[in-house]
């Protein structure tokens, strides 16, 4: 049963990022997350799996039944990939964003095209 | 490849996940340990600062998300839980219904128990308040009230109390209004108000100058009469009233407090009461109609009251020993208030509070059954969520949920059931003690209709959660659908149908009780006949009356036109009447016989005193057993007589006949009795015959304030013409009470009356419950063996036999109970001794009536499901399954 729990958040945001190129475990969540922040944002595991069961129950993330190569799997860990609605909605905050960020530039708060 | 023992700090982790709900821990725990593990290295390797700044953050990460987490399970189990009850409408409203009975039945009881015996009392440091009293051991007095010499020797000589004050009632005659009206006045000390601590809602309380000799008088109103007399006029104060032929003005009003010692209209001090204050009265140490009060100082103890108490009598002894006679046993004795307060309701409502206590257990019981008998049928359903993953804890959590929904639901119905009862409560409490009138609704109660169902809720929820444990595995190995009874269940359920049993059996012996001891009490003999006779009580306003005569010649005048009345038979005046309800108190004076050689303390106090004309025995119906009673001649010129019950010429004449004797209950004042009658129940029947002595009114004519008269058809259509009378000949006279005896004598019982018929709907109650109980488990058992029934009837069992085992499924377990129930009624109801009048606790006509009616009703709850089991058509049991 898909709820809405209201918006997403950041953090949300962030591991749906980190799950956008291929299904991921727990950890290697956490360390894409800071590693692409340059460390800013820094999850807890309470706090990645408290997003972890919102985005599941909202049917956003999926656990993946099919495991990894078995020589790199660990027996306990769990792996878990973005959804087609999961990433509908990761590309609409993503949008959201960037027309966000036009206005910003637009309203000269941010200086035009920087490469990142 | 030997395990290294497990880190500290990984074991720490495991330890803070457990504050987050089941469910959460264990779809996500192992994979949150091993995430943690990996990070925990990493961080490590970045230096020991990273990693407190991650422990940091994730202790604080999981406290904080812990209670929402709770929440969240909350909200999911509720919503199921509410689903669940709106599929299940007849079971669930089953269940509400018995719980709120149970809850409703104690949450009553509680909220009278609460305001009486729990509250501090509604004065300002109401545990410093004592009640002191004198009393005369050997003369069997035990409370001789106070001498305004007395009280003044106490007020001066203690040391422990910060204030003593005085309090007699009065009745005086309140003119000034449209009706004359009789108020019962509360004589008292000035600081009478500022020592309870009672603060007025209206004007001001007594100053000391306004009980000094010659000050003029004042008057302070009760809350009920200022709201019903006066209709709440808030510009009462300074209102002037006629009374005792002297203005009084209104100084205050008093907020609605229980008034001690009694319930009073008005207020005033002691120098405004014409008997108080009189010379005659002050001078005579002897003269004691006060009860005083006092507070303890600061620091001091009851116990040291009492002691520095007994050392003034001690020395008032000395000082007077005429007064203090050896006969007597002078003592003084203090009490706390609050004990005074309460202690008549004390044991009433505690066994009340038992026995709704018992309703409760009883439903509970029943609704774990119920509960249990659903989970038969989700048997299912619940096997499926096991095997799907839900753990134990789960369903524990998902049971408890369902059961508190109901129990609050309950509470709710209970609370309502409270708030019906609470004037009855009031009316009831009443009897027994001026608390009364505090009793009401309020946090407490709340708090203990909640807490009530918190019990139920694990009471019920725990039981049902005892059959889930060992049902369900069990359930998942057999394929669930044809699954037997777990014995475990079948046990529990067993058992709590005994408990059932038991509980009932309890409470019907003690209703029982209650029962035949009002019985009893109503066999009691009052010694008069009651039927037909009406009492009006009147007050001439004294100060109209100055001599005896014109006393007289109003009680002859008004005899001569009531006894003119067409329908009257009879009619007499009286001071007072049999179960007179301004009776209550405690009167006792010691008897003197002339020429009679024993000590003081071997002749028996008299206990009750009335003055009357010849009529009066004829009126009530007394007979009269030797001598003669009194006669117009004995007036107001011949030698004073009386006349004396049975008991008391009994008890001082056993061989000898008292006619002729003198005596005297003062030593000045001496009569020759003339006749003995039969003994009065005076009091009420549950009370002893007191020892009584009758004078003649037409001698002591200011005594006269009752009208007795008896009819030949109902006395109520008679009492207006009589009141009408009473008022023609003086339009000035109080008209206080009309009643017939026989609402008297009903009001005497009417306290045991009540607690009776509680105490039967409890049990009547708890006997439904436990009936409805037994046979809807019986109701289920032969669902469940429906395919059973049918083989067995194919193979040739006659309806007869089908009907017996069912039936002896039941009654078995009754039996079980019934043995159970006998064991403890034998132990609990002896509890219930100073409740009971005439009967023992163990009476054997009640525990056999108990024993006979609960069997019976139960064999009616096990034949309905019986004979439906009976009426299994084999080839449809069969087919069906």
């Amino acid at each position: 049963m898909a709820e809405s729990q209201g918006p997403l958040t950041a953090a949300m945001f962030n591991v749906m990022l980190a799950l956008a190129d291929g299904e991921k475990h727990g950890y290697a969540i956490l360390k894409e997350v800071e590693e692409h922040t340059a460390g800013e944002v820094q999850l807890s595991t309470g706090t990645l799996y408290g997003i972890v069961k919102r985005l599941l129950a909202e049917g956003l993330i999926a656990e993946v039944r099919r495991r990894p190569a078995i020589e790199n799997d660990d027996q306990r860990r769990r792996y878990y990939r973005l959804t087609d609605s999961g990433r509908q909605m990761a590309v609409a905050e993503a949008e959201r964003m960037e027309k966000l960020i036009a206005r910003a530039r637009g309203k000269r708060l941010l200086k035009a095209f920087k490469p990142v | 490849m030997a395990i290294a023992r497990e880190p500290f700090a990984d074991r720490f982790y495991r330890g803070l996940l457990r504050i987050l709900p089941f469910d959460f821990r264990s779809e996500f725990g192992d994979d949150m340990e091993e995430t943690f593990r990996e990070q925990r290295a990493a961080r490590a390797r970045r230096g020991s600062a990273a990693l407190l700044r991650m422990w940091w953050a994730t202790i604080a990460d999981i406290v904080r998300m812990a209670p929402r987490e709770h929440v969240s399970v909350l909200a999911q189990d509720t919503r199921y839980a509410l689903r669940m009850m709106r599929q299940n409408r007849a079971y669930t409203l089953a269940a509400v219904t018995i719980l709120g009975l149970g809850i409703g039945a104690n949450t009553s009881i509680f909220s009278v128990v609460n305001s009486v015996l729990l509250k501090p009392l509604p004065y300002t440091d109401g545990d410093g308040l004592m009640v002191i009293r004198q009393h005369g051991a050997k003369a069997g007095v035990d409370d001789m009230r106070f001498s305004v010499a007395e009280v003044n020797d106490y007020r001066r000589q203690n040391r422990t109390l910060s204030g003593l004050v005085e309090y007699h009632g009065m009745t005086f005659t309140l003119l000034g209004g449209q009706e004359p009206h009789r108020v019962r006045t509360g004589v008292v000390s000035a600081n009478f108000f500022d020592l309870f601590g009672v603060k007025p809602l209206l004007g001001r309380t007594f100053q000391p100058d306004e009980e000094k000799p010659g000050a003029p008088p004042v008057l302070i109103l009760s809350y009920e009469f200022w709201k019903t007399v006066e209709r709440g006029d808030p510009k009462i104060i300074g209102r002037k009233y006629q009374m005792n032929d002297r203005v009084h003005v209104v100084i205050g009003v008093l907020p609605p407090i229980p008034q001690y010692p009694n319930e009073n209209d008005v207020y005033m001090t002691t120098t405004s009461c014409p008997s108080r204050s009189s010379a005659g009265f002050i001078a005579n140490r002897k003269s004691r109609m006060m009860s005083v009060f006092g507070r303890l100082k600061p620091g001091a103890t009851a116990e040291q009251a009492r002691a520095d108490l007994a050392v003034v009598a001690k020395r008032m002894e000395q000082d007077n020993p005429d007064t203090y006679t050896s006969a007597l046993g002078y003592g003084v004795s203090a009490a706390e208030l609050r004990g005074e307060l309460t202690h008549n309701a004390r044991p009433v409502l505690l066994v009340l509070l038992g026995a709704a206590a018992f309703v409760l257990l009883i439903a509970c019981a029943n609704v774990a059954n119920l509960i249990l008998a659903r989970m038969a049928r989700r048997e299912k359903e619940l096997i499926i969520r096991t095997a799907m993953g839900a753990g134990s804890g789960r369903l524990l959590r998902q049971l408890l949920t369902e059961s508190l929904i109901m129990a609050l639901l309950a509470a709710g119905v209970g609370l309502g059931f409270a708030y019906l009862s609470l004037e009855l409560l009031t009316k009831f409490a009443g009897e027994f003690t001026p608390r009364a009138r505090e009793i009401a609704i309020d946090g407490w109660v709340l708090l203990f209709a909640v807490a009530c169902a918190s019990a139920t809720t694990v009471v019920c929820g725990s039981l049902a959660a005892l059959y889930a444990r060992g049902n369900v595995a069990r359930g998942l190995k057999e394929n669930g659908n044809q699954a037997a009874p777990a014995a475990r269940r079948s046990l529990v359920r067993s058992a709590l149908i005994a408990a059932q049993v038991a509980f009932s059996y309890v409470l019907l012996v003690g209703a029982g009780l209650m029962v035949h001891s009002l019985i009893e009490l109503q066999k009691v003999d009052p010694g008069f006949v009651p039927q037909r006779v009406f009492a009006v009580g009147f007050d001439l306003n004294w100060s109209k009356y100055r001599e005896d005569s014109q006393y007289q010649s109003f009680s002859n005048r008004l005899l001569e036109k009531v006894r003119s009345q067409p329908g009257v038979l009879s009619a007499a005046v009286s001071s007072n009447y049999p179960m007179d309800p301004d009776l209550r108190g405690s009167f006792a004076v010691g008897l003197q016989v002339e020429g009679d050689a024993r000590p003081a303390s071997e002749l028996p106090p008299v206990k009750s005193l009335r003055f009357a004309t010849p009529d009066y025995f004829k009126t009530l119906g007394i007979p009269q057993v030797t001598g003669r009673t009194f006669l117009d001649s004995d007036g107001a010129d011949s030698p004073p007589v009386a006349v004396i019950n049975r008991a008391l010429a009994n008890r001082v004449w056993s061989r000898e006949d008292p006619v002729g004797k003198r005596i005297s209950l003062d030593g000045r004042n001496w009569f020759k009795i003339v006749g003995v009658v039969g003994d009065v129940k005076e009091f009420g029947p549950s009370h002893d015959t007191p020892y009584q002595v009758y004078g003649a009114i037409a001698q002591n004519p200011m005594y006269a304030g009752t009208l007795l008269v008896r009819t030949a058809g109902d006395p109520a259509a008679m009492t207006g013409l009589v009141r009408r009378a009473l008022l023609d000949l003086d339009p000035e006279t109080a008209i206080a009470h009309v009643e017939t005896l026989e609402q008297a004598r009903a009001d005497s019982v009417s306290s045991p009356k009540i607690a009776t018929r509680l105490f039967g709907l409890f049990a009547v109650l708890a006997l439904v419950i436990a009936a409805v109980g037994i046979g809807s488990m019986l109701a289920l058992w032969v669902r469940q063996r429906m395919r059973e029934i049918g083989i067995r009837m194919a193979l040739g069992a006659r309806p007869a036999d089908i009907l017996h085992t069912v039936v002896r499924q039941g009654m078995v377990l009754v039996l079980v109970g019934l043995a159970c129930g006998i064991g403890g009624a034998l132990a609990l109801t002896r509890l219930m001794q100073t409740l009971l009048f005439a009967v023992k606790p163990t009476d054997a006509a009640t525990f056999a009536a108990a024993t006979v009616l609960l069997p019976g009703a139960a064999l009616l709850a096990c034949y309905v499901p019986a004979r439906r089991a009976a009426r299994i058509d084999p080839q449809v049991a069969l087919r069906c399954e």
